[in-house]
């Protein structure tokens, strides 16, 4: 009873430091319409600034509790609100989600490189740990600073949007921010004053769980999850509702801690997770909003031919190049095709069914893992077993959000991954104690792709073919019905397409090509580790293949290639590696403004530069002012 | 026995009643014009129709079978297209591939073995765009845009189609022209619900209108009934004194 007790109140002291986090996430996605991924790694970021001020620099705990909260966290909020999400007002749930996946990853290597690990860094409690007794129970002033504060943020934050008239703006914002700019208040200063609120919440919220769940960089930008699963009880909305998703999932964990079974850290982690999948289960169907949504001109799909050629290019120069490779470079290349492959079942999802999976390697993973451990002897069989497999894996991950708008989908994916990579691929019987799962190369009748080169060649041959594929894909009903669904999902259901059937097919579609690149990935490196399919991974892939070009073959093609280079540009230059970091994060900030990312620049300028060659008429200059011109089709 | 029945719907957004009690139906082969002040509740009526709104109270009924629990893409199989007041087009799309992919849809769940294309090239002809259907859609005028969504809707081959405003953004003879097409297409036997501000438009081509006012039906009648009914003429322009109930109904029965 004692022990139940313990837990309870534990689980009361962590559940109060996630609703101020999760608090401050639902009030950025209510005003902005922004769903921020960073929130956790603003948090863990500003923590660490308060460490740097409080305990490296000696500044006492309340000047520099007001320096962070007051000062440096609404800047960083504010400023991040004006260079990354002001241009994303209106764009699609893919790009929003990637843009705050870039500022989360930068936050992360930022942190990486300023407090490198290694060092163990405590961030004491408040009132250097000193206790009370209460029902014989020893609670420390820091863990009822902690409730106490909780019930403040709760009691300030119902007062901000009830009785002030920011606050009215903020809830006013994202119903009609053109109303709510006719009425005479900027919409622009709100989201900005919403960032800045919801950065200094997560920041508070860092303070606090430090001392609780250590100081620590992944620990603290992952409780993010936490987050999400409390404010899912909240429908992303209502804040009593997030309160008490916060608390239970805080009290999960403790009991899970308390009373669970031997592999503790792995369920703990995994509960938020789990926690969201239910949560999920219960949440009525969305109402199929009609309204606009400022789209990405996708660039024009080309014929049949067009597409056969250049694949049949693609795949003589790469042959040819790979003639003059060393085999670093073969393994380097190759795992850029692979990656690109991955690419690619996001440019079929995300690209033109306007779907968003965040844990695309997940499937990629689960690929190796059946290929590796089933088909030894690398029969085709495999790769097609390997195939159905994965699908069925997207089939289900997709069910239980599929009803719902597609933010639930991404964000329940990232929730799935996240499980999987603690619960199946942590486990010592999938691939093996921080080992490797060998995986074998396939064979073909006649064929061997034992050799490096030839195994290079068959991915290029793969992806070649995966493209021409997907853009006949493109052109035909199927393509059409997917750019029809993303295009209005209203009009599509109104005239009888089944929207869940269509968005369950592409989905499994797509996690099928994931989970054969993941095979390959395993043939081409000869192995696999958990660390290859991290969901932290995954969300740096759908960054990149943005980055490339989200809806365009070409798009996953500079995307892999880019992903799979970037390390090795690190570790040759170990200077430049740093930079990374920073390239991540403009890179992502660029996206609100050039949707369909490299290739889009590119055909925009190949277009402008084709015109003002033929001497462009008057109706095409004047598309060109509505500023991305679109590709004469 | 009426295509669609409206039976006591009611809609409640928070405090605010769009919808409350509203009967009404509409028959194959005749158009039934659905008239009132902006924020009368006309599109939410349609919302409710179509399946895209869940009605707080009330039932729809398709053929006398109760539909109120059928999800849209459901209630379009059972024949009915809609248009949007707020554009739905596939902005990415060509003209010829929105209505194309709306045939392709409509031969998947029919499985009639027609041909999408043929019934794409069709419908174009007939409202008339063909001479623009490779352009794509979100790169034309409103007026244009509105023709692509009633040519989507029309090749999904519906019994009974539901125009939100497709009146607004054309010029004086294309809604001429649009007028009697409509008039064509009910002699061929499709019902139709029209929402339209075009007050001319409305009394031309309606065999049936219903008036909607604070989301209630305030007047059921043929043209002639509802230009002469004082009711409407006050609430359509929002006039409470004689002057103005005057004007609106010179403004009625200008047609």
């Amino acid at each position: 009873m004692h022990d139940f007790l313990r837990y309870t109140v534990l689980g009361l002291v962590v559940g109060s430091g996630y609703a101020v986090a999760a608090s401050g996430l639902v009030v950025t996605y209510q005003t902005s319409g922004i769903f921020n991924f960073a929130h956790g790694a603003i948090g863990m970021f500003m923590a660490f600034v308060y460490w740097k001020i409080h305990v490296d620099m000696g500044v006492p705990t309340l000047l520099a509790l007001a320096l962070v909260l007051l000062v440096l966290a609404p800047l960083l909020g504010a400023l991040i609100e004006r260079t990354m999400m002001r241009s994303l007002y209106g764009a699609s749930t893919g790009a929003a989600l990637v843009v705050t996946v870039g500022l989360m990853l930068t936050l992360l290597g930022a942190a990486y490189s300023f407090w490198p690990q290694g060092t163990a860094r405590i961030l004491p409690e408040f009132f250097a740990g000193s206790q009370f007794k209460l029902f014989g129970l020893v609670i420390t002033y820091h863990q009822a600073t902690v409730v106490v504060v909780a019930a403040l943020v709760a009691l300030f934050l119902r007062l901000l949007f009830y009785r002030t008239r920011i606050g009215t703006a903020m809830r006013a914002v994202v119903d009609d921010p053109e109303l709510l700019a006719m009425n005479g208040a900027n919409p622009k200063r709100v989201g900005q004053a919403s960032w800045a609120l919801g950065a200094s919440l997560a920041s508070l919220a860092g303070i606090l769980l430090a001392p609780l769940v250590n100081l620590e960089v992944l620990i603290l930008t992952l409780l993010v999850l936490n987050c999400l699963a409390a404010a899912m009880l909240g429908r992303l909305k209502s804040l009593p509702l997030t309160f008490l998703g916060a608390i239970l999932v805080a009290l999960g964990e403790n009991y899970i801690v308390g009373y669970g079974p031997g592999n503790v850290g792995s369920y703990r982690g995994a509960l938020p997770s789990i926690f969201l999948l239910l949560v999920l289960l219960f949440l009525p169907q969305a109402r199929l909003k009609s309204g606009r949504l400022v789209g990405a001109r996708a660039p024009r799909v080309p014929t049949l031919r067009q597409s056969v050629i250049s694949a049949g290019v693609f795949v003589v120069v790469g042959m040819l190049l790979s003639g003059q490779m060393s085999r670093s470079d073969l393994a380097t290349y190759g795992g850029g095709l692979a990656v690109g492959l991955i690419m690619l079942s996001l440019v079929l999802l995300t690209g033109y069914g306007g779907q968003v999976s965040l844990c695309q390697l997940t499937f990629a993973g689960i690929g190796a893992f059946v290929m590796g451990r089933y088909f030894t002897g690398g029969s085709m069989l495999g790769l097609v077993v390997v195939a159905i497999v994965a699908g069925l894996a997207g089939f289900l991950v997709s069910l239980p959000a599929l009803r719902l708008q597609g933010l639930y989908l991404a964000l329940t994916t990232f929730a799935v991954g996240r499980g999987v990579d603690l619960l199946f691929f942590s486990n010592s019987h999938v691939f093996g104690y921080g080992g490797q799962l060998a995986v074998p190369r396939v064979k073909l009748p006649g064929l061997s792709f034992q050799g490096d080169r030839a195994f290079f060649i068959l991915l290029l041959v793969t992806f070649a073919g995966a493209g021409v594929l997907l853009l006949a894909l493109r052109r035909g009903p199927f393509g059409r019905q997917l750019a029809a669904q993303s295009d209005s999902e209203a009009a599509c259901a109104t005239l009888g397409l089944s929207l869940v059937a269509t968005k369950a097919i592409v989905f499994a579609l797509s996690a099928s090509i994931a989970g054969v690149a993941g095979a390959l990935y395993g043939g081409l490196r000869g192995g696999v580790t958990q660390n290859d399919f991290l969901v932290l991974v995954s969300l740096a892939v759908a960054l990149s293949v943005y980055v490339g070009g989200i809806n365009t073959v070409t798009g996953a093609l500079i995307g892999g290639v880019f992903f799979a280079v970037l390390p090795t540009i690190g570790a040759h230059f170990p200077k430049l590696a740093q930079t990374q970091y920073l390239g991540t994060g403009m890179a992502a900030a660029l996206i609100g403004r050039f949707p369909n990312g490299i290739v889009g620049l590119i055909s925009n300028g190949v277009d402008r530069a084709r015109r003002q060659f033929a001497g462009a008429g008057i109706h095409e200059r004047a598309m060109e002012v509505d500023g991305l011109a679109a590709p004469a089709s | 026995m009426p295509l669609l029945q409206v039976d006591e719907v009611s809609v409640r957004f928070g405090g605010v009643m769009a919808n409350q009690g509203v009967n009404l139906h509409a028959d194959a082969g005749r158009i039934t014009g659905l008239i009132g002040p902006n924020g009368a509740g006309k599109t939410t009526m349609f919302n409710v129709i179509t399946g895209l709104q869940d009605p707080t109270e009330g039932r729809v009924l398709v053929d006398d079978k109760d539909v109120t629990a059928l999800k849209p893409h459901k209630r379009a199989r059972l024949g009915l297209a809609r248009t949007f007041q707020r554009l739905e087009v596939f902005g990415s799309l060509s003209a010829r591939d929105n209505v194309l992919v709306a045939a392709e849809i409509r031969k998947r769940w029919a499985r009639d073995g027609s041909d999408p294309k043929a019934v794409a090239e069709e419908v174009l002809e007939r409202v008339g765009i063909t001479h623009v259907a490779g352009e794509r859609v979100d790169a034309m005028p409103t007026g244009m845009a509105r023709l692509v969504e009633l040519a989507r809707a029309l090749a999904a081959r519906p019994r009974l189609l539901l125009l939100d405003e497709p009146g607004s953004g054309l010029d004086e003879s294309e809604t001429e022209a649009f007028g009697g097409l409509l008039l064509d297409l009910a002699r061929e036997g499709l019902g139709m619900l029209l929402v339209e501000h075009d007050v001319d438009l409305v009394m031309r081509v309606c065999d049936l209108i219903f008036v909607l006012d604070f989301g209630r039906i305030i007047a059921v009648g043929t043209p002639t009934e509802i230009q002469h009914n004082p009711d409407v003429q006050a609430a359509y322009l929002g006039a409470e004194d004689p002057d103005d109930a005057d004007h609106a109904a010179e403004e009625l029965t200008h047609s």
